[in-house]
């Protein structure tokens, strides 16, 4: 069952399409990646399914319900962002005192554990607080909520290596214990390449590729050998990105041929984050019109 | 949009209620301090004197809920709460400042007349133009501005949230045409008369509670329709 669903959405601003016909669901009790280059339309996306904007056209429901305006649905819902910014007069405490009045399955206890674990200075001005420090404020909000849609926009900015680790740690383990639907929208892919079940990558305004990451990663493969052997291999499927260095060639390509010759060829999986790239650069290259030198966007 | 729910934003938005509440009236605690110091420094003996220092705490009013908009106002949207809600919230949270600092003024324009005005015949709260007899009347007068300005804040507020500088500036400026342009009617017309007549007869109850209550209540339906379409 899909918790949010987007149809045939459209945002413009003035000329530019900041979202442009998407349609797509966020499944009930999953963990999402919403991946894509920045300018890709990822935040405007979450602003609209969370009621902050509206979009120019097409249809957004959440749990049923169109979320503008409907406090009973964005209850249900909690938004942190890399942007988020907090009135001047806030101590820090402040921030999560406002934030445990409108959550109604805000746990006070957990929000405790992280503020000690993230170190937090809630006695400090909210002004005072190092970029890594807000960045934790947002991140202890989103996981105490235990809103049943949780969307993350580039939480951890300024948070160090230890932080974010400490972060995923806390969003693995309440979510097995309290399942909520969880957007996670980053560019350290390879950081929630583990986390993340399904995967949505937007670019130009554009949904390019929509699955369970399980899917995607078993559809796609690095293969490398001599060039003829590369070609015959990959004849028929969709060649994301292709090196050439002498008679030798490596492709990444999707659709996995299962039954094909490999014995000369050297097959490796592909990483979450090289397949995400690869896709946006031949879906770049595909709207631009011809492939570049680098990567050649062609169906061979 | 349930009473329960209104309670429960208006408290986010005093979720800090020293700085929003106490910090106009640390102000007017501060002026009234320099107001008497001023006039032991400088007073003829046995005149009387009045200050219009009151006004400080009706503009620092109107400040805070200028930053109510542009600040409080986009972390709350950004907390899932719906922009109907938090308007309406902080129209209770200014009915009921308003209120608050109409009793406080009230109870500082006694202290002020049994003190001899602070020991020197200073008049700062009990000013002959809002004298009223009795004490509910004399409160809604002492209100009345703070509802106006406190309302004049959130739409200035909201309206510089979405269009910017150059919003507050064309508001003030189309404002500024308006007057100019209904005065010229007036001059035209030969109604100046009436109008001081108007300014001299109007009861101080109708003057500073009726009124501004009118006007405050059409500076929030335009917050309201201002915030509809605003992104925090």
């Amino acid at each position: 069952m899909s918790a949010v669903s987007l149809r045939g959405v459209t945002k413009r601003y003035g000329d530019t399409r900041a979202v442009d016909d998407v349609s797509f669901d966020l499944h009930e009790n999953r963990i999402h990646g919403l991946l894509g280059r920045n300018g890709a339309g990822k935040s405007t996306a979450m602003r609209m399914l969370t009621g902050q904007e509206v979009p120019t056209s097409g249809q957004i429901r959440v749990f049923g319900e169109n979320p503008y305006e409907n406090a009973d649905v964005l209850h249900q819902v909690c938004f942190i962002k890399e942007s988020q910014r907090y009135p001047d007069i806030f101590l820090a405490r402040h921030a999560l005192e406002a934030a445990a009045m409108v959550f109604p399955n805000w746990d006070q206890g957990f929000a405790e554990r992280l503020i000690e674990e993230f170190r937090l200075p809630v006695k400090q001005r909210v002004r005072k607080l190092s970029r890594g420090q807000l960045s934790s404020v947002g991140v202890i909000i989103g996981l105490a909520a235990r809103a049943p849609v949780t969307l993350f926009d580039e939480p951890y900015l300024g948070l160090d290596a230890v932080a974010r680790q400490a972060f995923y740690d806390h969003l693995i383990a309440d979510y097995a214990e309290h399942p909520r639907t969880i957007v996670l929208s980053t560019h350290l892919i390879d950081e929630v390449a583990d986390i993340i079940e399904d995967v949505t990558v937007i670019d130009r305004g554009r949904i390019v590729m929509d699955d369970s990451s399980e899917n995607l990663r078993s559809q796609a493969v690095t293969v490398s050998g001599p060039t003829k052997a590369v070609e015959q291999f990959s004849d028929g499927h969709e060649v994301l990105h292709r090196e050439d260095l002498g008679g030798f060639t490596r492709v990444l390509v999707s659709g996995v041929p299962t039954d094909r010759e490999t014995a000369s060829l050297q097959v490796e999986p592909v990483s979450l984050q090289q397949l995400v790239v690869r896709t946006t650069q031949f879906h770049d290259a595909a709207l631009a019109g011809a492939g570049n030198g680098n990567g050649k966007g062609v169906r061979s | 949009m349930t009473p329960a729910q209104l309670v429960k934003v208006a408290r986010i938005q005093l979720v800090n209620a020293r700085m929003v509440l106490g910090l106009p009236l640390l102000v007017l605690a501060c002026v009234l301090a320099a107001n008497i110091v001023i006039f032991m420094a400088i007073q003829m003996p046995g005149e009387p004197a009045i200050t219009g220092a009151l006004v400080s705490v009706y503009i620092v009013t109107l400040v805070t809920h200028i930053q109510t908009m542009t600040q409080m106002f986009p972390f709350a949207l950004g907390i899932s709460v719906t922009r109907r809600d938090f308007v309406a919230a902080a129209g209770l949270v200014v009915v009921g400042q308003a209120l608050l600092y109409g009793v406080i003024i009230w109870v500082m324009a006694l202290i002020e007349g049994a003190t001899g005005g602070w020991g020197l015949g200073l008049a700062m709260f009990d000013l002959p133009f809002l004298q009223e007899s009795n004490v509910v009347t004399q409160v809604l007068v002492y209100a009345g501005p703070f509802l106006l300005l406190s309302f004049a804040g959130l739409w200035a507020g909201i309206v510089f949230h979405r269009w910017g500088q150059l919003g507050v500036w064309v508001l003030g400026l189309a404002l500024g045409a308006l007057l100019v342009g209904l005065m010229a009617l007036v001059g035209s017309q030969g109604w100046w008369q009436q109008v001081f007549d108007f300014f001299a007869e109007t009861p101080t109850l109708l003057m500073f509670a009726g009124y501004p209550t009118l006007i405050a209540a059409i500076l929030a339906a335009a917050t309201y329709a201002t915030s509809r379409r605003a992104v925090p």
